[in-house]
């Protein structure tokens, strides 16, 4: 088992619930994604899960341990078993590609070695072997600042795949990549999970990449888990009842992002105040913006 | 569309309009400046009466021409090298206890030990280089290695509040997603928060280098030997023309330092 959570419930500093009645079990090797409008939780059962947060409420196993009830050493070395993907990759601006992606093994290295490995890369040809699965091996010894945001969001996945973690957490881990990229990226996350027997649970936005990668479906809404299905169980219906909130249109790779959504509805504001004074304040505001 | 919508939208109230508290405080402050002359006495007629203009042009002629014998060069050379060794050691010892000092006082490691080094590093910043200097000197005796420790401890209060505060203002994702995939909290750090705040915490300490220069030259006056200490002799002794040769010394020491580190900062900055 993956992990198993029963009854947990996340309330923030500020008394916000972000997550309540949370019950779900994630087999060894299992794949599930979870989907939802944004605001649903998925940051916060992600983090949950990447033993990042503590629970409020409720049971929490991750790896067969409880871990908040570990010591410190274990605690790290439960750690060192979950590697987490995060939608803007935590990688310092000035660190070199390879450096970023050796990182990953910080948490099995003794510590002589990580030294070491600042001065000089201990593992260049293991660095190299994970970044070519990303067709990015030409750019090892180059600084992260030099790449696109599509770029570096990949080499944080290289990054989880250098730590070879037995449960691997994504929190939308292609939300930077274009639709072809992301589809080969979320590919080779699979295929790393059937290679090592990893468990893979990730957070996707787009619905359609959800539905053609993961043999299951956890639907996400308002901190609440509103289905747990096989890919085959999920009916349109469900998916629009899921985002009911956020429009008509299933958030998908093909159609359009919601930035052009929003674009759409402000020019409609503008056009029904039909005096103009809306359109002239937002101008002001921008032209204020900066001072 | 009306006059008071074309407005700046941007001020709450027109430009013209009256603002009470600046009026105050510009006041104040003149008042405290005519005040401030008032109380000192300064007399600037003084300075330009006559006599006095020609006693210091007397004084200014009697340092020309420097004294450049060989043999007192090589010994202003010596007070040179001694000075550029007092202020590099100086601010490498206070770069590295600054570092260290500087981890619990960004809060890092509890509540109580930011406080207490925190209160540390004030101390040892609001006690002057000079200060320092005369206590050292007591402590170590004459000599270099006073003006050592003077500097590498005033020095050590000002880099580790800037080392705390670059530290404290980078963005805590990098480390702490290390943390989670079990790393230890050194290794974290290296990885996660050091390259960060790296070039922020070396362009610092070159400034500080440059500083403390100027700073060793000056330390000599209360016996922590280098070029200062030379000056401070041959002025007592009214030997102007090898104070001169010291004091040009100094400027081309202060100039070349200023010149490395200037193009070691935009290298940085480049690269």
């Amino acid at each position: 088992m993956a992990f198993e959570l029963q009854g947990v419930g996340l309330t923030h500093g500020n008394g916000f619930r972000a997550l309540q009645r949370i019950s779900i079990r994630l087999g060894r090797g299992e794949r599930a994604a979870v989907i939802g409008p944004s605001g649903a939780g998925k940051t916060s059962l992600i983090r949950l899960l990447g033993v990042a947060t503590r629970p409020s409420e409720g049971r929490l196993n991750i790896l067969g341990r409880n871990p908040w009830q570990l010591p410190a050493g274990e605690l790290r070395r439960l750690r060192a078993r979950i590697g987490t993907i995060h939608q803007a990759p935590p990688i310092p601006p000035r660190l070199r590609v390879i450096t970023a992606i050796l990182a990953g093994r910080l948490g099995q290295w003794p510590a002589w070695k990580a030294l070491l490995s600042l001065l000089y890369p201990v593992d260049i040809a293991g660095a190299q072997a994970t970044l070519a699965r990303f067709d990015l091996a030409d750019r090892l010894f180059d600084r992260c600042d030099r790449l696109s945001g599509g770029q570096l969001q990949r080499i944080g996945i290289a990054r989880v795949f250098y730590q070879e973690p037995d449960l691997i957490l994504a929190d939308e881990p292609v939300s930077a990549l274009d639709p072809a990229l992301a589809d080969a990226a979320l590919g080779e996350l699979v295929a790393e999970s059937e290679r090592r027997g990893a468990s893979l649970f990730a957070s996707l936005h787009a619905v359609d990449l959800a539905l053609k990668w993961f043999p299951r479906i956890v639907g996400l809404r308002a901190g609440e888990v509103a289905f747990d299905l096989p890919t085959a169980e999920v009916s349109n219906g469900l998916l629009h009842e899921l985002y009911a909130a956020e429009g008509s249109v299933l958030p998908t790779q093909a159609s359009a992002p919601a930035a052009l959504r929003h674009g759409g509805a402000t020019a409609e504001a503008m056009a029904e105040s039909g005096d103009g004074t809306l359109a002239a304040n937002v101008v002001r505001l921008d032209t204020c913006r900066g001072r | 569309m009306n006059a008071r919508e074309t407005r700046d939208p941007c001020s709450p109230r027109g430009a013209g309009d009256f603002c009470l508290s600046c009026v105050l405080t510009s006041g104040l402050l003149v008042a405290a400046v005519v005040a401030s002359f008032a109380y000192l006495e300064i007399d600037f007629s003084a300075l330009f009466a006559a006599d006095s203009a020609t006693a210091m042009a007397r004084f200014a002629a009697s340092f020309f021409p420097p004294d450049l014998a060989p043999d007192f060069l090589q010994k202003t050379a010596h007070g040179a090298l001694q000075t550029f060794a007092v202020a590099m050691i100086g601010t490498l010892l206070a770069a590295l206890a600054g570092l260290l000092l500087a981890l619990p006082a960004s809060g890092r490691h509890g509540i109580a030990a930011g406080r207490l080094s925190r209160f540390l590093l004030n101390l040892l910043r609001s006690v002057p280089e000079l200060v320092w200097a005369t206590l050292m000197v007591l402590a170590a005796g004459l000599g270099p290695f006073a003006g050592v420790l003077a500097l590498a401890l005033h020095t050590t209060g000002v880099l580790g509040r800037l080392f705390a505060e670059a530290i404290e203002n980078a963005p805590p994702q990098p480390e702490q997603s290390l943390r989670e995939a079990g790393s230890g909290g050194v290794n974290a750090f290296l990885y996660g928060t050091q390259p960060l705040v790296w070039p922020q915490c070396v362009a610092y300490g070159l400034y500080r280098l440059e500083m403390n220069i100027r700073m060793a030259a000056v330390l000599g006056f209360v016996g922590a030997g280098g070029l200062g200490q030379m000056l401070y002799y041959h002025l007592s002794i009214f030997q102007q023309a090898q104070a001169a040769t010291v004091l040009i010394a100094m400027f081309v020491l202060v100039l070349a330092v200023d010149a490395l580190s200037d193009r070691l900062r935009t290298r940085m900055a480049r690269s």
